[in-house]
């Protein structure tokens, strides 16, 4: 039985940009069969397998339907409507993991010297300082702030290592969004997300997204530099165990610098949002 | 002119190129193909430039390769002992292993794509044609291991392994696990421990052949 | 497994020489998925498959010096389990308690041997006989003995004088459960047999009882 929260929330489908006519993409939503295509009248729709159809907005690029009765409107991110930006989608990569699992190494920088080694992050500069984290009470969305990281190379337009500043935010259960230092505008963030579809409890199609300050450098190498940080993190989300992401404490051990791991776990405690959680340590 | 690999960071083959050119020290001029999701390999474009919309291509000055095989032997050119020690069994023994590598490509590379990007495959047969290939290379290097030879073709690793390398070494994208063959990780470690040896998302490097820092040195 | 009658709780995990030292191998034992290492000075530990910071399976880690770590985090554990740093708190003695869950494993006449910590009797005696090589089949214990009656059952498989591969061969089949209806084999053969004969014998019989085994 899926919690009615869960149901309640909005969940990536498709780039609205590659959705064809009917039959469309044919795919899986919280283990429910489900397809978008665009209607004749050129309208992109979702529909449930009986035929019925699903709430849908049209946002950052992509489809996004809710199965249940949506209690609020889907998250928004200001900065991607901000003049001079890019905006990218990077296409869908399909991980046998918890779509919780994803979202947590999204948030995760310690990981950076050993998975992105020599690209988000390198030996010895591993240290992670203290960063604030805090539940915002008006959106109620996760966010880190403050965390600051040695980049040997921050992005593509990035030569030689940096500090860079980064926050992160939790606006839904499977999404996340990144704001890091900019470095060809300084004062100003580049802003990266990854959007998680649920297919099941242990398996996710992700659809990375960026909104940039580059007017340099090629669309092609923009999204391939993303897909290949993100590949880099499938073959360890693939095979950690259990693949459900544990709500418990006892299960794992949190460090300091494990914070926004920590709030993100308590935030989907208190709001029921277990589609991909374990609640029992095994 | 400095070789220019039309490359997408995913594709096992283009990695196969890059591999090859930093083992031998070339330098590569990369140009991003949007492959997904923008399938910028079957426009018109690049169909100009490689009728049959594949990756990876390589120009070098006066040729268009558009088979990773041909950019391999392009590369070790000039490069002694990466095609082989020049006698006639090892040149048989090298294309052998090149030809081999299309079976990997077909095989653990669709499952992969399949996997990995949704690629439409019949998944359970790629998968076990890939142990298939799997079983072929990890008896071939238990026999070779007898004969003292730590890679495919001799005591020195050839162009012949860097085809191989990568469609093996990324058989868990594609949900075929490499646990049951000793030999092909230990011939893998070999492979990963070459100077100038290059990783993609897939294939971590080896952060033994590091040491580990001095606490408090950061 | 038990076997004749009698019970064992080692498992072969595989040859001495396919683990060399610096390196990590994934195992298996009763449904356990392991994580074995040799540290530089040869030392060998088995360990469960999982890092306690992230659950990130260990055997994808890497060995320096006398330690292994987690590929995830660089998370390092001693030879006696302790972790020993948490590179994202370089400052930090790790607590007592983050420690790697250990089994027991030994080794001996080329084979690596895992039992539950602490419950271990003696290691299944294979002496004689010269390590070849591990391969899996798709099938379990009790059919890969169905397909050998000239071989006897003792604790830790199957042994017994064969023909394979057209020679006769004294030979030994140390079966390890692996997931999915695999199970891996660890033949060892008589020191005078042809290791190159052997093996391809042994890659007929997969041949044939992978045949069976489906149809």
């Amino acid at each position: 039985m899926i919690p009615q929260a869960v149901q309640d929330c909005w969940y990536p489908l498709a780039m609205a940009a590659l959705t064809g006519p009917y039959p469309g993409r044919a795919t899986q939503l919280l283990g429910q069969p489900i397809r978008v295509f665009r209607d004749a009248a050129g309208t992109i729709r979702v529909q449930g397998d009986a035929g019925a159809d699903l709430p849908v907005i049209l946002r950052f690029g992509h489809v996004w339907a809710c199965p249940g009765t949506p209690q609020r409107d889907l998250f928004t991110i200001p900065e991607a409507d901000h003049p001079g930006r890019r905006l990218v989608d990077c296409g869908v990569v399909r991980v046998k993991c918890s779509p919780l699992r994803a979202v947590e190494n999204f948030l995760d920088i310690a990981h950076f010297p050993f998975v992105h080694t020599d690209i988000l992050g390198a030996e010895p500069h591993t240290e992670v300082g203290r960063y604030e984290v805090h539940i915002r009470e008006d959106t109620d969305e996760v966010w880190a702030t403050k965390v600051r990281f040695h980049q040997p190379q921050a992005a593509m337009s990035a030569e030689g290592g940096i500090e860079t500043e980064y926050m992160y935010r939790v606006p839904a259960p499977t999404a996340a969004v990144l704001y890091k230092t900019c470095p060809a505008r300084p004062g100003d963030w580049d802003v990266i997300g990854i959007f998680v579809q649920p297919l099941t409890e242990e398996l996710c199609d992700v659809w990375p997204w960026m909104a940039l300050y580059d007017d340099v450098t090629p669309q092609a190498a923009l999204i391939q530099f993303q897909q290949m940080i993100f590949l880099q993190d499938r073959s360890i989300l693939e095979n950690q165990i259990p693949r459900l992401l544990p709500l418990d404490p006892g299960m794992e051990i949190p460090t300091q610098a494990d914070l926004t791991s920590v709030a993100y776990r308590r935030w989907l405690k208190r709001k029921g949002l277990t589609y991909g959680a374990q609640m029992v340590a095994a | 002119m400095t070789p220019r690999l039309h490359d997408y960071v995913l594709s096992a083959s283009c990695y196969k190129v890059r591999l090859m050119a930093a083992l031998v020290g070339v330098r590569l001029d990369l140009v991003a193909v949007d492959f997904h999701p923008g399938r910028e390999h079957k426009g018109p474009a690049f169909r100009a430039l490689n009728p049959a919309g594949t990756l990876p291509v390589l120009e070098t000055g006066e040729l268009v390769l558009t088979e990773s095989t041909a950019m391999l032997v392009w590369l070790a050119q000039g490069h002694p002992g990466w095609t082989g020690d020049g006698s006639r069994s090892a040149a048989a023994q090298v294309q052998q292993w090149l030809a081999f590598s299309a079976r990997l490509a077909a095989s653990l590379g669709m499952a992969r794509l399949h996997d990995m990007l949704h690629f439409p495959a019949d998944i359970d047969g790629c998968r076990l044609a890939g142990i298939d290939c799997l079983r072929e290379v990890e008896a071939h290097l238990f026999e070779a291991r007898l004969a003292g030879r730590l890679f495919l073709t001799g005591d020195r690793p050839t162009i012949a392994d860097i085809a191989c390398f990568p469609n093996v070494a990324l058989a868990p994208d594609g949900g075929v696990g490499l646990e049951p063959y000793p030999g092909i990780r230990l011939w893998m470690r070999a492979i990963r421990s070459l100077p100038g040896f290059i990783e993609m998302p897939g294939i971590h490097r080896l952060h033994e052949l590091r040491p580990a820092p001095e606490r408090g040195a950061a | 497994m038990k076997t004749g009658g009698r019970v064992t709780n080692w498992v072969a995990n595989g040859l001495s020489r396919d683990v060399v030292a610096g390196v990590v191998v994934p195992g298996r034992w009763q449904g356990v998925d392991l994580a074995i290492w040799r540290s530089a000075t040869g030392v060998l530990r088995a360990w469960k498959d999982r890092c306690p910071h992230r659950g990130m399976r260990l055997s994808h880690g890497f060995v320096r010096g006398e330690g292994l770590s987690c590929i995830y985090h660089g998370w390092t554990y001693g030879t006696d389990g302790r972790c020993r740093s948490i590179p994202a708190h370089p400052d930090l003695v790790p607590p007592a308690a983050i420690r790697a869950e250990a089994l027991d494993c030994a080794e001996a006449d080329g084979v690596i041997w895992v039992a539950g910590a602490g419950e271990a009797g003696p290691l299944p005696a294979v002496t004689g006989l010269v390590p070849l090589r591990s391969l899996a089949l798709h099938a379990l214990p009790g059919q890969i003995a169905a397909a050998l009656p000239g071989l006897r059952l003792f604790p830790g498989g199957l042994r017994g004088v064969v023909v394979l591969g057209g020679i006769q061969t004294s030979l030994c089949l140390l079966l390890q459960e692996l997931a999915r209806g695999q199970t891996m084999i660890h033949a060892l053969c008589g020191p005078q047999d042809d290791p190159v004969a052997v093996s391809r014998g042994l890659e007929d019989l997969r041949r044939s009882i992978e045949q069976g085994v489906a149809a």
